[in-house]
Order: C-alpha cells, then structure tokens, then sequence
C-alpha cells in the first residue's frame, strides 16, 4: 500500500473527556480475591514474625542459613534440617528511590525499598523491604540498619509487621 | 519437630485483593447508541442499505459488506422473545425464590440481551411481544441498565 495515510479515524480520549461527560463509558471492578497457601516453611516465618523474630532455615549439608526459610535446599535439594531464629539487624545489599507509588501516583518523599542482608544468614542471603527514619541521600550499600517493628498487639503475622529498616548507629556506619 | 510439620498456629493463607478496575467505553458506534437511550430513551440501530440489513444495537459499519453505516434509525421500543432463560440463583450464587428472566430480544435484524419484568414466569413465551421500559430520564447514565427492563405489550 503506497498510499500515505495522514490521518488516523477515531478520537484520543482524556480524563477530562470523562469527567466532564463528554464520553459514556462503563465503570467495572473484578473482584480478584485471592487466598495464597503459605506452605509449612513461610507460614513458620509469618507466625515468627509476629512474635517478633526474624527466621531462617538451615541446611546442614551446605552450611546454608537462608531467609525467608524453605523446606527444600535450593543448592542440594536435600530438605532443610532446621528453622533458626536471626538477629533483626542487617547490611543494605542494594536499594532504590521511589517517586511513585504502586498505583503511580506521584509523590514528593520517595519510599525505599531495599534488599537487606540478614545478620545470621549466610552472606548475600536477605530480604526485601523498606528503609525509613533516614535521608534518602545519606544512604548506602553496606549501611547498616535494624528492624523497626510494629508493637506486638499490632502484628498478625506479615512482613508488615516489621515497618521498616532504620540505620543502627550514628549514619549507619560499622 | 521436623521440618515437614505444619505449625497449626502459623497462618495457613495469605489473602489478597487484585485491585483491577477498567473503564469500557462504548466506541463511535455504542457513544452514539447509548446517547439515544440516555437523552432520548429511544433505541438506535443502523441500517446497510447494501444488504438491506438492519443492525440493532447501531453499529459504525457493517458486518456482512464492511460498509461504513450512516442510517441511523429509531427502531423502536419493542421486540420479540427470541429465547429467554429462568436464574434462580443471585450472581453470588445464593439463591432466589423468584427467579431473575434473561432473554434475547429480537429488534429488527438484531436484538437486545435483558431482563424480562412486570410478567410472570410461568406465562414467558417464545415469540412474546415485549417493549422496553427505561428508567425516568434523571436516572438515566447512558449505560445499558437505563433500560429497567422488558415487558409484555
């Protein structure tokens, strides 16, 4: 087709379209309710959680301590011998600034989410979470930080339970 | 305790919402359609005067030859029972001791998917001659639901 098509039939639409009614349209919502088995070794570290302990498990043919805890060794496949209670301090292994929020909205103070290595899991082993009471610019990889928990009457056994990760000592610094 | 023991005192589920929302909007053909029910509680369709068919609800172009429609016509508010089915159950599958009526009802060359009302199901009918009833014109959204329902003439 040689023909060179300058114009395109049908209309962009902005939010103003709608909200002025200019345009019908249907609103719907599914519902997606969803239940997720926590299997035997995450339901473990949600009850642990609550009762404010980080928890790992143990693998005593790799000398593996991972977290959050598994039943079966990723590296041996044998099953984990134990689950093991670890400190709740850590070393940011990486992190980012967020200015948006999950439903991209834009905001002004950035959330953190970072990856942070457990103290008591084997080296590079750790969790996801957020960092708080810290200047987004003091951060960095290798800070230490501590888990800042939710009073126990509040938790009920999710990773929420913790609120975030503050630095330990004075700037974060070994 | 091994490993392979469930904690009965741990949670057994994480439960979770999937916040998914849309928007639908109707297209050249539906915005056009639906204004007609909202501001004039009239029903559109189109007509091809290429097959000499006429499509309710209107459509921007035609099935058969592609063609672009432009005939738009009022085709009225009343149709035939075409198939109809009883529910019994509400739409979270509790039950219902009067029973919603769904049927298809033909317009011209097309036809409508709605509620039967003001009828009783016992007296619904295959080839029933039915007319809409559109919610008073305040209360009209331009949506499919300002139709309340069909019933007999």
């Amino acid at each position: 087709m040689k023909t060179k098509i300058n114009e395109f039939p049908g209309i962009s639409l902005s939010e103003k379209d709608f909200d002025q009614g200019k345009i019908l349209f249907n609103f719907d919502e599914l519902r997606g309710d969803f239940a997720w088995d926590t299997g035997i070794a995450i339901g473990q570290y949600l009850a642990s959680l609550r009762e404010g302990v980080i928890l790992g498990a143990r693998c005593s043919s790799c000398r593996k301590t991972v977290v959050p805890p598994r039943v079966v060794c990723e590296w041996c496949f044998r099953p984990m011998a134990e689950f093991v209670p670890l400190e709740d301090t850590g070393t940011v292994n990486t992190f980012s600034l967020c200015y948006v929020t999950w439903d991209v909205q834009r905001i002004k103070e950035p959330e953190i989410p970072a990856v942070i290595e457990i103290d008591g899991a084997s080296p590079l082993h750790g969790i996801m979470h957020l960092l708080g009471e810290v200047d987004p610019k003091k951060i960095f990889i290798g800070m230490r930080v501590k888990a800042v928990w939710k009073p126990s009457r509040q938790r009920k056994g999710a990773i929420t339970d913790i609120r975030y990760f503050a630095p330990l000592a004075e700037g974060g610094v070994k | 305790m091994t490993l392979l023991e469930r904690d009965h005192n741990a949670p057994t589920a994480w439960f979770g919402n999937l916040p998914v929302t849309n928007r639908y909007t109707y297209g050249l053909g539906g915005e056009r359609f639906f204004r007609a029910v909202k501001e004039e509680g009239r029903i559109l369709g189109t007509h091809c005067p290429t097959c000499d068919w006429t499509y309710v609800p209107g459509t921007a172009f035609c099935e058969r030859c592609l063609g672009e429609l432009n005939e738009w016509v009022d085709v009225g508010a009343t149709g035939e029972v075409y198939t109809y089915t009883l529910l019994f159950e509400n739409y979270d599958g509790t039950r219902r001791e009067t029973p919603e009526i769904v049927a298809f009802i033909q317009i011209a060359d097309g036809g409508i998917i709605h509620r039967l009302g003001e009828v009783d199901p016992e007296e619904v009918d295959i080839g029933m001659l039915v007319e809409a009833v559109f919610k008073p014109k305040a209360k009209r959204t331009g949506a499919i639901t300002d139709i309340l329902h069909f019933r007999p003439l």
